[in-house]
């Protein structure tokens, strides 16, 4: 073997990344990058797209930030108000997911561990390995609800052809968009499109709407890959969480309602 | 070249497309601030014996005795989450009570003997519960 070889070896291989042991679906040190089953988007017997599965998702920390499968929004329109809310957040202050509080619709989207999702013709279901949270989202046509400001808010779907739509009002002002902590009021109206353009991805684009944050509306999207090898796991997050009750990470102190 | 030089080339290689491996293992990311806890400009080697695994969520916990000057110390440091490194491949096996690991991690910012582990290598060169809860990496799913 020649030594220019070789360093092309190492170079392709290292672009590749190599993976530890014997990962479910990618196996070990071979680089290669996991291929969902090919085919063409399944529908439900009334027709509709079917979204169920098991979704690997990218882990968007920081939604002005592009990343593998996802596309960030750089610059974002904040109001005065806004921008004092993001330039004043410090994590270090308390950050609320630290202390296992719900991390709310947009963070547990944004989370790296999967979710599965469950459909029939009158819901639809996230349900997120990360802290083993769900939300069922009606979406039979029905308006929303007039319930209490909640984390994750309150959910309805409408279908644009072979689109699914999901909006979302009502959410209390606790939750942060991402970790990082791009700030929103209780004014949000999150709107989450899905469509699927075959059997192992899903299109999704997350649409930001408030007011009282943002001058205008602002996006990002992302492809979820389809992972039949993959099962949702308990994820407890109070089980061990040192870090908070060792004094590491504090409680944020939200003001009382 | 002979089957001598041959072995040697390929052992060379393999070296280094291990070192690059682990220069793009996946951090695993945190349910939370890395920031609020860890100081990434605060980056320590431990060397030490470890005495106890915790494989539970949030987050896995690996404690170790550090030896030096001052005596035995103990030490606590944080991986990923359980079910990423399941998916991973790793077990709570992977690394046993009394295995004599080096850890390349960060620093807690509340000084105390807490790190955030970015790589747990055993004596041998294999590194176990790759990656760690560093937002500030890029992660590959």
């Amino acid at each position: 073997m020649k030594i220019h070889s070789a360093a092309a070896l190492v170079a392709a291989l290292a672009l590749t990344g190599v993976c530890p042991p014997s990962a479910a679906g990618q196996p070990a040190g071979t680089g290669r990058e996991y291929q969902p089953p090919a085919g063409p988007a399944p529908r439900t017997a009334s027709g509709k797209i079917d979204f169920s599965g098991v979704w690997q998702k990218p882990y968007t920390p920081d939604m002005t930030k592009d990343g593998k499968d996802q596309k960030g929004y750089a610059q974002l329109p904040f109001t005065a108000w806004g921008e004092a809310e993001w330039k004043s957040y410090d994590a270090a202050e308390g950050d609320y997911t630290g202390a296992c509080l719900p991390f709310g619709m947009t963070r547990s989207v944004n989370t790296p561990e999967p979710m599965q999702i469950m459909q029939s013709d009158k819901y639809f279901a996230f349900l997120f390995e990360q802290n083993s949270w769900f939300s069922v989202i009606p979406i039979d046509g029905r308006p929303h609800g007039h319930g209490i400001p909640t984390w994750f808010g309150d959910s309805v779907g409408h279908w644009e052809g072979d689109t699914l739509v999901i909006d979302t009002v009502n959410f209390n002002d606790k939750t942060r968009l991402d970790t990082i902590g791009h700030p929103h009021s209780d004014q949000l109206h999150l709107i989450q499109r899905f469509t699927r353009p075959d059997l192992g991805h899903i299109s999704y684009e997350m649409i930001v709407d408030d007011p009282k944050t943002f001058t205008k509306q602002w996006n990002n999207t992302r492809t979820f890959t389809l992972r039949p090898d993959w099962e949702i796991m308990e994820y407890s997050c109070e089980e061990n969480n040192k870090s908070l009750w060792e004094g590491r990470i504090k409680v944020p102190k939200y003001k009382r309602q | 070249m002979d089957i001598a030089a041959h072995t040697h080339t390929r052992r060379v290689i393999i070296a280094i497309v291990a070192g690059f491996a682990l220069a793009a293992l996946q951090p695993v990311a945190a349910h939370h601030s890395f920031a609020a806890e860890f100081d990434a400009n605060k980056p320590i080697n431990l060397k030490g014996t470890v005495t106890r695994i915790e494989w539970a969520n949030p987050h896995i916990w690996v404690y170790l005795d550090v030896k030096n000057d001052e005596g035995v110390q103990p030490w606590q440091c944080e991986g990923g989450p359980p079910n990423t490194l399941t998916r991973n491949g790793w077990t709570k096996d992977s690394l046993k009570v009394g295995d004599q690991v080096t850890i390349d991690g960060v620093l807690a910012k509340d000084g105390s003997k807490t790190c955030n582990a970015r790589l747990v290598k055993l004596p041998d060169g294999r590194s176990v519960f790759a990656g760690s809860s560093g937002e500030t990496q890029q992660r590959q799913p």
